[in-house]
């Protein structure tokens, strides 16, 4: 079911796991050796840069490839260019299978990016254009299978992601023409099948003979979430009623407000409680979009107010807790459980680099005061 | 997740029982990190406050007293500095923690409240007339001196803008390309130069082994304002026979660089702009062929660069 070789998979969990005890103390150093030297998975997974950059060749190369099979077969009808497509993403996925994955061991390389996407992406495209379909119902139902399938198999969770928004819209979709109710429906439909998902996630998640699928499932799970903070959140909801029936307000609006704030602060309080991190962060998420809700029904305090006002209780809060939780570490720390990861690094120079666009100066006249950009009295551009 | 890992290691005898018992009381008890959340919300804390603060003034100017204004934010940027004085941990050529969890945004708010503090004099009281170079070198002075006392690499990437608006560039990532006039030579030739500083500073302090883990954030700002500089001589000015040259020059610098610290990210940034350079140079050298030409061109010399970066140091990670 899987591309990948399964024992190799396994070979690579074991050996993240024992570098991360072997950074905390946990064992010995030639016990450490010991684990490396038997665990080694033979993949190709080179670090994230150089897979950046090999997908934007790869990319560049299949380009130029569709061109010159385009130019050299030159199809004349949308018909031979539906079936080109096909093939053309039939030839993606062997080479992706054959060469990249059996012989090559590629892993998240860049290039098996590229030619998993630019496959299913052809071979989608080229079926809807060959039964010429309008787009709606029949679309989802077309690209479903391909989506789960390239999730399940080459465990990809971007794959994953447009899965679930693929029958999720599938869902709403059949839920909007339910006659006379469907204002009604709509959103529990949305509530229900996040619901739900997230249960196969959650559940999936944690099974053993599930393992290789563990960060697809997180990010389904994640999604399922957010999905179902969506299908009550007042905005969401308003708009929905708005651009579908005609409302203004929706039914049983006070309703929808209550769970504009109830959900978030649940997820928080129950991300903490039940240390689920998932849950916390889409909290966290949730609970913004519950304020900005509010902003754009209530005007209740100038933008700047809210701004200021909003930055102090967020940088208190979280001094506070800081505070606290560098005296009190028990259950819960301030400290990174890891420390300079990657993702760490990366978080770091982004907040580098919004911070010098904030405050980098930006315009010739005399001084740049609006929109926060105080630039350094003013200077740049030419002079 | 990691019991299964746990059992399997016990059963190769890799792990002997206790061990594994131990690991697995670590993994159950744990503390549960609120890092992450935390300090992205201390982050956004400040950036709030920042911008809020930063319209009120705006548009609160003309009712509220100047002068009262100016000593508030005053006084707020000098007790951020004050705190980043009293708590600053001891001076090292080396790297050094940050005495307290929220000491760098501290420091970020002081740098930033102090810009608008200056910004407030310009627009008010005009104190740098028209001398809007003094108005940069200022601020740019300070956050050197604050970055390297303090050890900061965000306010290092302040002063580093700060320098390069003093030349006459704008460095925002998200600005770069739109706010520069590329089209103009002084630009171009002062974006060269300014890469080359950037550059050689960090090379030196690494040499002199003084705050060599400043030479990323150097290093960073460096390579693209020198290559979108070169590429900009070569689209807009079209001197190939100058700008090729330099280009090259650039990419084999960052190249050599990148093999000596094994940095991936300077390699790969590298090779993409000189890839770039290269196909811009030989496809506007030669003309007349057929579109066929240029496709085989893209398949061939991407073909090139893919097996390039799969066997540049093919299992290291930087």
């Amino acid at each position: 079911m899987i591309a990948y070789d399964r024992k190799s998979l396994d070979a690579q969990q074991t050996a993240e796991y024992a570098e991360r005890w072997r950074k905390k103390g946990l064992f010995s150093e030639e016990t450490s050796q010991q684990i490396r030297e038997q665990h080694q998975s033979g993949f190709y997974s080179p670090n994230v840069f150089v897979r950046i950059g090999l997908a934007v060749f790869g990319a560049v190369m299949l380009l130029a490839c569709v061109g010159l099979v385009g130019l050299i077969l030159s199809p004349d009808s949308s018909q031979s260019v539906a079936v080109l497509g096909v093939l053309f993403g039939l030839a993606c996925l062997f080479v992706l299978e054959v060469q990249l994955i059996r012989n090559k061991r590629h892993f998240g390389s860049g290039l098996d990016d590229v030619l998993l996407y630019a496959g299913t992406t052809a071979i989608i495209s080229g079926l809807l254009l060959l039964f010429d379909m309008p787009g709606g119902l029949a679309t989802y139902i077309v690209v479903l299978p391909f989506l789960v399938a390239g999730s399940i198999r080459y465990l990809d969770r971007l794959m994953a992601a447009g899965a679930f928004v693929c029958a999720l819209l599938m869902v709403l979709h059949i839920a909007k023409d339910v006659p006379r109710v469907a204002v009604y429906v709509l959103p529990l439909t949305g509530m229900v099948f996040s619901l739900l998902v997230y249960r196969f996630a959650r559940t999936g998640g944690v099974r053993v003979g599930w393992r290789y699928w563990s960060s697809v499932l997180a990010v389904v799970e994640l999604l399922a979430l957010l999905a179902f903070y969506a299908s009550g959140n007042y905005w969401v909801v308003q708009q929905a009623g708005h651009y579908y029936f005609g409302m203004d307000t929706p039914p049983a609006g006070g309703l929808f407000w209550a769970f504009t704030f109830i959900v978030p602060a649940y997820c928080i309080f129950r991300g903490i409680r039940a240390k689920d991190r998932l849950m916390l962060d889409a909290g966290i998420a949730c609970m913004a979009a519950a304020v900005f809700t509010f902003r754009y029904y209530f005007n209740v305090l100038p933008l700047a107010w809210a701004a200021a006002i909003g930055g102090a209780v967020l940088f208190s809060i979280s001094w506070f807790s800081i505070r606290y939780l560098r005296s009190h570490s028990h259950a819960y720390a301030y400290e990174p459980e890891e420390k300079d990861t990657l993702l760490q690094r990366v978080q770091e120079e982004i907040f580098d680099k919004t911070i010098v666009g904030q405050a980098a100066p930006t315009t010739n006249e005399k001084t740049s005061m609006e929109g926060g950009q105080f630039g350094g009295g003013g200077s740049g551009g030419d002079f | 997740m990691y019991k299964p890992v746990l059992t399997d290691l016990v059963e190769k005898n890799i792990l002997e029982p206790e061990d594994a018992e131990r690991i697995s009381t670590y993994e159950n008890t744990k503390p549960f990190s609120l890092h992450w959340e935390l300090k992205t919300m201390l982050y956004v804390g400040v950036l709030l406050l920042n911008v809020g603060l930063g319209i009120l003034i705006y548009e609160n100017i003309d009712t509220v007293g100047h002068a009262v204004l100016i000593v508030l934010i005053g006084l707020a940027s000098a007790g951020c500095f004050w705190y980043a004085y009293r708590h600053r941990a001891p001076f090292s050529r080396g790297e050094v923690e940050s005495p307290t969890p929220y000491y760098d945004y501290i420091l970020l708010l002081g740098c930033f409240t102090f810009l608008i503090m200056e910004g407030y004099w310009q627009y008010q009281y005009n104190i740098f007339g028209d001398r809007y170079g003094l108005a940069t070198f200022i601020p740019m002075v300070l956050f050197f001196v604050l970055a390297y006392l303090f050890d900061n690499r965000g306010v290092l990437s302040l002063a580093i803008s700060a320098l390069a608006s003093w030349v006459g560039i704008t460095v925002a990532p998200e600005e770069m390309l739109s706010q520069n006039d590329f089209k103009s030579q002084t630009i171009i030739i002062t974006g060269i130069l300014l890469g080359v500083v950037l550059a050689a500073i960090p090379t030196l302090s690494e040499r002199f082994g003084f705050k060599k883990h400043f030479s990323v954030t150097w290093l960073n700002f460096s390579i693209h304002i020198l290559m979108v500089s070169c590429l900009a001589g070569l689209f807009v000015l079209d001197e190939k026979a100058i700008y090729f040259p330099l280009l090259a020059l650039s990419v084999a610098f960052y190249l050599w660089y990148a093999r000596m610290r094994h940095s991936f990210y300077f390699m790969v940034v590298a090779v993409l702009y000189g890839y770039i350079g290269f196909t811009y140079l030989l496809l506007s050298s030669v003309s007349g062929f057929e579109f066929e030409f240029y496709l085989l061109y893209f398949l061939i010399s991407c073909g090139i660069m893919i097996a390039f970066l799969i066997n540049y140091k093919k299992h290291r990670n930087a």
